[in-house]
């Protein structure tokens, strides 16, 4: 507790200075911001729709939680026994009781048409051009390139204390997975232990790992740039610190950091498929 | 209102220490299977089961009184217990239905991802639905017959022949666990052999367990109605080991359908 | 009337005293109030191991829990203990056991003695389960406890075990608690006491107690598949034998959503009769009241699978239950509106209870638009597994079913104890609560929209800000929870004394026709109720 208490005096300032530092330096997108209230911006068609779907669906809410406060606020002023001291005895108003059962409903289906839409357009694989495996590991995520070469290899979170500056802490990775942009990705996730999950808030991506399955999703990344994300399904002790990195360049260098990652991760190659394997015929 | 005097129809149970009995027992029991599971000695289990049995013993001792005496089991309090009976079925109903979905998790395509497409899995012989478990279904199906010819002669107030309505009903029961048992131990597939053996064994165990309990029960039923515990009106606890044996029966229809014959075409065709 | 008449013989018959009373209880009153004992004690307890989990967030880096599994365990620990053996506890064994024989004009239980063993397997779990967390690494699973995380592999040792076990008792006790309940609804009521004239909290109880007897045997059935799974070697959810993982997610959540009305449904009880008795009106709308929550409940089944969309689900599949979870937000509209209908037209008074009830108005609306929105699978990648998520249920369940925890405990203090609650202290808890709770839970929203994960034990930088102020309103609401500890003891130990009605004309229930404290025996002539009609 103490060190609690000595802390709270020491790093509260000392944390807020750092912050509106770093608000002003860090770039903006593919992860979170300080105080941030919102969602990370768009940075895939996906994630475009989700927002989309969300201004549209806030709005609704919004206003349903305004009525009702609104309501209670006034009857709470009007009726209360000062105001209103011989309660009336009404108990139904069959017009009222349709309304109130009607106009929920049709707002139902006003919701449940777009989401619908995204539900499916989010899971549309569409016509990949290329693939990527992604395999969950305790705490670990291994990333396999099918389509060129089969490399793969480990990506592993960089220690607080091995961090470069700039660097971001507990999202930083020593091998990010680099994929080209303005490309059409196919995902597929599987899991060589416990259930993991693959996820990039800003590019609207989110799929579980599941071991003995391979899940699909897909994904376009709208532009070059660094994203992040964290797994987001309870996987043991180190689940807070595997994360995700991943690297969007252009057709051209990604071509290139091909070539050369064919040759840094060539001995890991079978590495990863053993693992899978093992995985596969793993006996109690 | 004088002390004493009852004015309603209910029955004010007394005191009972019966209840933390049981669950001290239950306890010991959970304490010693984890420490028995983790590799220890079993003693501990053991005694805990007995403290149930104690219990079970003791409790239901005070409930046959009560029921005796005249007094305490008036028609609406037996319409109570025969109403928590068949909730209590009711939830034993949603146990089995737990076992069912894994069986069809694993066979239904629709119901998973992981459902095998050739089910029983390759290598696992499965049982001849038309040997043994038919047998077993035509067994446990004449035994529904017996305790509801017992019924109907309790209602006429014969109790010889409900006795023996019981005796032929727990007979049945006794021989359908021994053919199970038989049957288990002559399976070629063990108790740890993939998901197979698991719903296997798991329904059908659960099942056995019921027809235990159901057996129990019934025995419990016939030795009362030798004592003449029983009346035309008056016999809650013969209803309810009726009902249960019924439920027992019924599950084992749908185990016989699904798990044995459903389950088996996929072998036999293949 | 009757009450008088039993006053007088109080103890006519054998009351039994000492440790025996309680140990060996049959009686309905005694045993709710063990339970109400139990469930404050898990509180603090819960509440402790959250406060924990907020002084851990408060910053990020590790603060003072080096050990994550010890972590994951607090989690796990404090989300067991919030909802089998605090709300649970408190609202179906506590208010139920103590007031639906009451309303109905029923002498006892069906099955008194059934009853007191479902007080002591509970307390038994609460054992099993403390055990548990603090044996060989405890569980570090959440409370989802999903396989193959839950298996023996990840998770050798006994924790594991002994919460499967915990759980099994708790469970046992739900159902035997069900079935208890039910009969006593349906065989007990006194003679005019038609269903259609109950009281909306024995209807709350009555679905509850349905939901309770079909959902929590699924449950076992899952647990006893984890059990063998782990421990007599059968494939359920093992992969390498042809079983499945996600079969156990099914099998949770089958049981885990009915779940979370069995945690709400007694609220909206206890909060008709608040909102009612202190309107000075009668419900508005009783029957669609009674029917939405009996809709609620029904429905309640067949949406399991929201919490399974990022699993793999096929679309199709999560286009159901897309729709089948939006349909949710009709009957439960219905409640609010007629809520507020009732208080129009009232002659309105705002005691403690009264506040604690418009609160859970507000704010059970906040968390239940937050959960129409997850119920969007399209979106929900967005927030699955992250604070939004957080934020949403503890809206419902931290402050919505608690509120309607303490609405209840202030509205019937006085009938259980015979003493009146220190009334300003009480409005003072309120106000605390109310606002440490938002701010403990607002800004969750924000770190879910921004993507930060549950269940991390540090999380990077950029999300100090708004866990900061959570964490703040975390002790904000301990400090409240501390004021109502005080209330209680204040309550007992220098409580005025309260009437028979201590609220008036608007306490139209049968609880408030016996005197306070509720004597040991109560309506043992049963009321008649032939000519009044209570509930309309
Ligand atoms: C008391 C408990 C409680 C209650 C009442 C609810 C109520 C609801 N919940 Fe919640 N929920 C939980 C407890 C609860 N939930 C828990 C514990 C979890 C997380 C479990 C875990 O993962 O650990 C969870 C998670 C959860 C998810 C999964 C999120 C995820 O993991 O990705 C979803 C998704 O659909 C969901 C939806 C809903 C919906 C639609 C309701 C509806 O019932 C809400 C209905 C209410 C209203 C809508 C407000 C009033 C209505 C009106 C004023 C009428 C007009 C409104 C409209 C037309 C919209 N909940
Ligand atoms: C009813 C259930 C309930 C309640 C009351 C609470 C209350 C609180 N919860 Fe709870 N929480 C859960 C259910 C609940 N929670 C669940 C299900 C999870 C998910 C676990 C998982 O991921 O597996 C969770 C997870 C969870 C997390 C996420 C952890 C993580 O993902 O890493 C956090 C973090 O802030 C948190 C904080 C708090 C805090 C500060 C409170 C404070 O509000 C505590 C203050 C309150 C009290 C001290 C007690 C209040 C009084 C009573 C409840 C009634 C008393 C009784 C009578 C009057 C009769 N909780
Ligand atoms: Cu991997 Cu969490
Ligand atoms: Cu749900």
């Amino acid at each position: 507790m103490g060190i609690i208490r000595s802390r709270l005096f020491v790093l509260v300032p000392a944390i807020g200075l750092a912050i509106v530092f770093l608000a002003e330096t860090a770039v903006a997108a593919g992860r979170s911001e300080p105080w941030q209230m919102w969602f990370q911006p768009a940075a895939s068609p996906v994630m475009e729709r989700i927002i989309e779907f969300h201004n549209f669906i806030f709005i609704i809410e919004v206003l349903i939680v305004v009525l009702v406060l609104v309501l209670m606020g006034y009857i709470i002023i009007r009726f209360n026994a000062k105001s209103n001291p011989v309660p009336s005895k009404t108990t139904h108003n069959t017009i009222l009781e349709v309304a109130w059962t009607a106009v929920p409903l049709l707002l139902v289906i006003i919701i449940a048409v777009p989401s619908l839409k995204l539900l499916y357009y989010a899971d549309r694989i569409e016509e990949g051009e290329m693939t990527l495996k992604v395999i969950g590991n305790q705490w670990y995520w291994s990333y396999e390139y099918p389509d060129h070469g089969a490399f793969a290899f480990d990506s592993i979170i960089i220690e607080d204390e091995n961090l470069e500056p700039g660097q971001p802490r507990l999202l930083s990775v020593d091998n990010s997975v680099v994929l080209p942009a303005e490309t059409n990705i196919r995902l597929l996730f599987t899991s060589a232990d416990v259930i993991h999950n693959w996820a990039v808030p800003s590019l609207g991506l989110k799929l579980d790992a599941v071991p003995g399955r391979v899940n699909e999703s897909w994904v376009r990344i709208n532009s070059e740039g660094d994203y992040y994300g964290m797994c987001s399904e309870l996987c043991g002790v180190n689940h807070g610190f595997m994360p995700v990195h991943i690297k969007a360049v252009s057709k051209a260098d990604f071509a290139a950091w091909v070539e050369q990652a064919k040759q840094e991760f060539a001995g890991e190659n079978s590495n990863a498929g053993v693992r899978v394997a093992k995985a596969d015929t793993r006996v109690r | 209102m004088a002390s004493g005097e009852k004015t309603h129809p209910f029955h004010m149970v007394e005191p009972s220490k019966w209840p933390v009995v049981g669950v001290l027992g239950a306890f010991i029991t959970a304490i010693g299977a984890v420490w028995y599971m983790q590799g220890g000695a079993n003693w501990v289990l053991l005694a805990g089961l007995a403290v149930l049995f104690y219990c079970m013993y003791g409790w239901w001792r005070e409930v046959v009184h009560e029921a005796n005496n005249g007094a305490d089991h008036t028609e609406v309090v037996r319409h109570g217990l025969r109403m928590g009976m068949v909730l209590f079925i009711a939830s034993e109903v949603m146990f089995f239905f737990a076992f069912f979905w894994a069986f069809f998790n694993a066979t239904v395509p629709m119901l998973s991802k992981a459902a095998h497409t050739v089910w029983p899995p390759e290598g696992v012989i499965p049982l001849d639905p038309f040997g043994l478990p038919f047998i077993n279904t035509i067994i446990l199906l004449s035994s529904g017959v017996t305790v509801t010819y017992a019924h109907h002669m309790l209602k006429l107030n014969n109790h010889a022949r409900c006795a023996d309505g019981l005796f032929l009903t727990v007979a049945l029961g006794l021989i359908f666990t021994c053919a199970q048992a038989y049957e288990y131990a002559h399976a070629t597939f063990g108790f740890t052999d993939g998901i197979y053996s698991s719903t296997f064994y798991l329904a059908t165990g659960f099942h056995g367990f019921h027809v235990i309990v159901g057996t129990l029960f019934l025995g419990v039923c016939y030795w009362r109605c030798k004592l003449g515990h029983f009346t035309p009106e008056q016999h809650v606890g013969f209803e309810a080991a009726a009902w249960y044996w019924h439920f027992v029966d019924v599950v084992w229809l749908f185990l016989f359908g699904c798990v044995y014959w459903w389950g088996g075409l996929g072998y036999m065709h293949g | 009337m009757a009450n008088e008449a039993t006053a007088a013989h109080g103890s006519h018959d054998h009351h039994p005293h000492g440790w025996r009373r309680w140990l060996y209880s049959t009686n309905h009153k005694d045993i709710g109030t063990m339970y109400i004992i139990l469930s404050i004690v898990a509180a603090i307890i819960g509440g402790a191991m959250s406060v924990l989990i907020r002084l851990e967030l408060m910053y990020p880096g590790i603060q003072f829990i080096t050990d994550f599994q010890f972590y994951n365990v607090l989690v796990t620990g404090h989300a067991f203990l919030m909802v089998f053996f605090v709300v649970m506890p408190a609202m179906f064994g506590g208010f139920g056991n103590w007031f639906v024989p009451l309303m109905i004009g029923a002498p006892d239980m069906a099955f008194p003695r059934m009853n007191n063993i479902s007080f002591w397997l509970v307390a038994a779990a609460l054992v099993l389960l403390l055990i548990s967390a603090f044996t060989q690494g405890g569980p570090g699973t959440g409370w989802t406890v999903y396989p193959p995380l839950s298996n023996v592999e990840y998770h050798p040792g006994p924790a594991v075990d002994l919460g499967i076990l915990s759980l099994h008792l708790a469970g046992a006790s739900s159902i035997l608690g069900a079935i208890n309940l039910i009969v006593t609804i349906f065989n007990m009521r006194a003679p005019g006491m038609t269903m259609h004239r109950m009281p909306l909290f024995v209807w709350s109880i009555l679905v509850t107690a349905f939901l309770l007897l079909l959902a929590i045997p699924v449950l076992a059935g899952g647990l006893t598949m984890l059990l063998t799974d782990r421990n007599f070697g059968t494939s359920f959810f093992e992969t390498s034998g042809g079983g499945d993982p996600i079969l156990w997610q099914h099998l949770f959540w089958f049981f885990g959503h009915p779940e979370v009305y069995i945690i709400i449904i007694p609220g909206f009880g206890i909060i008709s009769q608040v909102i009612s008795t202190f309107s000075k009106k009668p419900i508005f709308g009783y029957l669609g009241m009674a029917y939405a929550m009996v809709f609620i409940g029904f429905v309640g089944f067949v949406v399991w699978a929201h919490h399974m969309y990022t699993a793999g689900l096929d679309a199709d599949t999560r286009a159901y239950f897309v729709a089948a979870t939006l349909v949710i937000a009709v009957p439960t509209g219905v409640k609010i509106f007629s809520w507020l209908a009732t208080m129009w037209g009232g002659s309105l008074e705002f005691p403690a209870p009264m506040l604690f009830a418009c609160g859970f108005i507000f704010l059970f609306v906040m968390g239940g638009v937050t959960g129409v929105a997850l119920a969007n699978s399209g979106m929900d990648l967005a927030w699955h597994d992250t604070y939004f998520v957080v934020a949403h249920f503890h809206y419902v369940m931290a402050i919505a079913a608690v509120l309607s925890i303490f609405a209840g405990f202030y509205y019937w203090i006085g009938k259980m104890s015979g003493r009146q609650y220190p009334k300003t202290l009480a409005k003072i808890h309120f106000w605390m609560f109310f606002i440490g709770v938002n701010v403990l839970f607002f800004p969750q929203h924000f770190l879910g929209m921004a993507g930060m994960p549950r269940r991390i034990p540090d999380y990077p930088d950029n999300y100090w800000g708004w866990n900061y102020v959570s964490s703040i309103g975390a002790l904000i609401t301990s400090i409240s929870t501390v004021l109502f500890l005080f209330i209680v003891w204040r309550t007992f130990a220098a409580g005025d004394k309260v009437p028979a009605n201590q609220w008036g004309e608007g306490a139209t229930t049968l609880e408030w026709t016996v005197d306070s404290p509720a004597p040991f025996h109560t309506h043992e002539v049963l009321p008649d109720m032939t000519v009044q009609a209570p509930a309309e």
